[in-house]
């Protein structure tokens, strides 16, 4: 394995994307949603209807039984500690945002090296398969990573300007931390590997990228579970989807040097 | 330096190369002559290790390319696939620079100069490849094939789309990588040009048909043939007269022509100058007397297909 191949392969993926900044957009359009959409429901309307979050009963009932997991919560006035739960839970979107626009750019990042008729001259290379493979996951992973980051910064800076004192420091808990830095990153690689493997199988970036897409469902029922308070995830809980996340890429990395088959893509593709 | 050991390649129940063996030495150019579908890219590929045979091998310098030599063989080879591959949105010098990475070169920098100016493209470094016409593009891709200065060159197609100046551009290179010690092997359907800087061809379709030098090639479809074009007036002797005593010196299958006659010598080196004294003996006044070399693609075409007739350019012997 070299690590000059895979940074030369990727340094020219970042080049073409930034050529395109278009590529990118995805990426950025649902991250700068992920930070709209909580902000706008958890600041604007409480603040434009003058109800607090703390006076609906369920939201309370689901801090509550959040609390026994997340005692910082219980020492939060009501209003803070609803604010900052919900909060917490919206930063699910950024586990989920990412992947859907990044899969976009993987999908077509081998599908658009066939059709460019440029895959056949890069195979001439010593580059093997699963460096290129390694290399088109990581130039996808980086852009979307960057965003992702500039969107959490965001996100932190705005509850810290808008929302309840107590709130922004709530959200820094070792849960969000390992649920934005491990789970949401490892659940990207995990989407992209299987991005690249399905798009070095099939003649569309659409059938990969709506195949690799699904990986997010397991994900948008821990969103949608955790706001209606049907089950908390706590942090060790967290650490085990991250740990099964990490195998599941290494197995994807395995299995999609192993789909990716040189001659039919040289042979097949016309 | 580069061997193809009874090569074998089926895709499903189609074969498409079937036992192909050959040699090509460093310091030689090889040509890879056949028609649409015959295997020549499939060979190609195969020799720069992009698909494995289903059967047989290739060796650069006695190693064999498998799955673990691969990479390390493929640094050796420069290979210029059938359509240039270019990555239009990066600049000209990128396209480059990322092969030079790509293929190990220590100071990609130079590498990039060193070859765009090879091929009169720095001056286009800063464009993006899509700006560059058909020509140029063909032009880079032959520069990003041969920027690691690789032992084994392997060219599909490589004046598809240049103009005859640049198409003379890629002979002279041709030429000089032969001198430099290299082993090119050039698939082509230009046979004028390969056969202008081959050593060797090997005509291929599907099985391999023929192998050697084109001259040799000619001489064992065509034989030798001498043509003897005569002035007006002989001296009293028939052009009849002429061709017995040609035949009584040696000659076979003497035919008359327009300007003369021709016909056919075992070692037209040792027998011409008898020929001619014999004729000039009886009579004739020569004109002119030289070598019938019947273009390649006559060799081609006879090769492909043996009732093909002879000399469809008519230069070929006379019938």
């Amino acid at each position: 394995m070299s690590g000059r191949r895979i940074r030369t392969l990727v340094a020219k993926e970042l080049k073409e994307f930034r050529s395109n900044p278009a590529a990118v957009l995805p990426v950025v359009v649902l991250v700068v949603m992920c930070v709209a959409l909580p902000f706008f429901v958890l600041i604007v309307i409480p603040r434009v209807t003058g109800e607090s979050l703390a006076t609906d009963r369920t939201i309370r009932g689901i801090v509550a039984v959040a609390a026994r997991t997340q005692p910082h919560l219980a020492l939060l006035p009501p209003g803070t500690a609803a604010e900052a739960f919900l909060f917490q839970q919206f930063l699910l979107l950024f586990l989920v945002a990412p992947i859907v626009g990044a899969v976009s750019l993987a999908a077509y990042s081998v599908v658009g090296e066939k059709q460019g008729r440029t895959l056949e001259p890069l195979l001439t290379t010593p580059i093997t398969t699963a460096e290129l493979l390694i290399a088109k996951v990581l130039a996808s992973f980086l852009p979307s990573l960057v965003v992702e980051a500039a969107g959490l910064v965001a996100y932190v800076a705005l509850v810290a300007a808008f929302g309840e004192p107590g709130t922004a420091p709530a959200l820094l808990s070792a849960r969000s931390i390992v649920m934005v830095g491990l789970v949401g990153p490892l659940a990207s690689l995990a989407a992209l590997q299987m991005t690249i493997a399905i798009s070095s199988r099939v003649n569309d970036p659409r059938s990969a990228q709506q195949i690799a897409v699904l990986l997010v469902l397991p994900l948008v029922v821990l969103l949608v579970g955790q706001v209606a308070g049907a089950f908390i995830v706590t942090t060790p809980i967290l650490l085990l989807i991250s740990a099964a996340l990490a195998a599941l890429w290494l197995a994807l990395i395995v299995f999609s040097a192993a789909l990716f088959q040189r001659e039919t893509i040289l042979t097949r593709w016309r | 330096m580069l061997a193809a050991s009874h090569l074998v390649r089926r895709f499903g129940p189609r074969t498409a190369v079937d036992d192909v063996t050959f040699e090509v030495k460093a310091g030689e150019v090889f040509g890879l002559l056949g028609p649409n579908g015959a295997g020549k890219t499939t060979t190609l590929r195969m020799l720069g290790g992009l698909i494995p045979p289903t059967a047989g091998e290739v060796l650069v310098d006695g190693v064999a390319i498998d799955p673990t030599t691969g990479p390390r063989l493929r640094a050796r080879i420069g290979f210029l696939t059938e359509t240039p591959g270019l990555w239009e949105q990066l600049t000209v010098a990128d396209n480059i620079a990322v092969y030079a990475r790509l293929f190990g070169m220590p100071e990609v920098k130079t590498a990039v100069e060193r070859s765009l100016r090879r091929f009169e493209l720095w001056d286009r470094r800063g464009d993006r490849a899509a700006l560059l016409s058909k020509g140029m593009k063909q032009k880079l891709a032959l520069a990003r094939a041969l920027v690691h200065d690789p032992d084994v060159v392997l060219l599909d197609e490589p004046t598809a789309n240049l103009d005859p100046q640049t198409s003379r551009d890629v002979r002279d290179l041709l030429i000089d990588l032969r001198g430099r010690g290299r082993a090119i092997v050039v698939s082509t359907h230009n046979l004028d040009e390969i056969e202008r800087v081959a050593d060797r061809v090997a005509l291929i379709s599907t099985r391999l048909v023929a192998v050697g030098e084109p001259s040799v090639l000619r001489r064992r479809i065509f034989g030798r043939r001498l043509t003897v074009h005569l002035a007006d007036g002989n001296g009293g002797a028939s052009v009849a007269d002429l061709m017995a005593v040609a035949g009584r010196a040696g000659a076979q299958d003497v035919r008359r022509d327009t300007a003369g006659m021709s016909m056919v010598l075992d070692d037209p080196d040792a027998a011409t100058p008898a020929i001619v004294r014999a004729l000039v003996q009886a009579g004739a006044s020569i004109r002119a007397v030289f070598d019938n070399q019947p273009p390649l693609e006559d060799v081609y075409l006879r090769l492909l297909d043996p009732t093909t007739a002879d000399s469809p350019s008519g230069c070929g012997p006379d019938r």
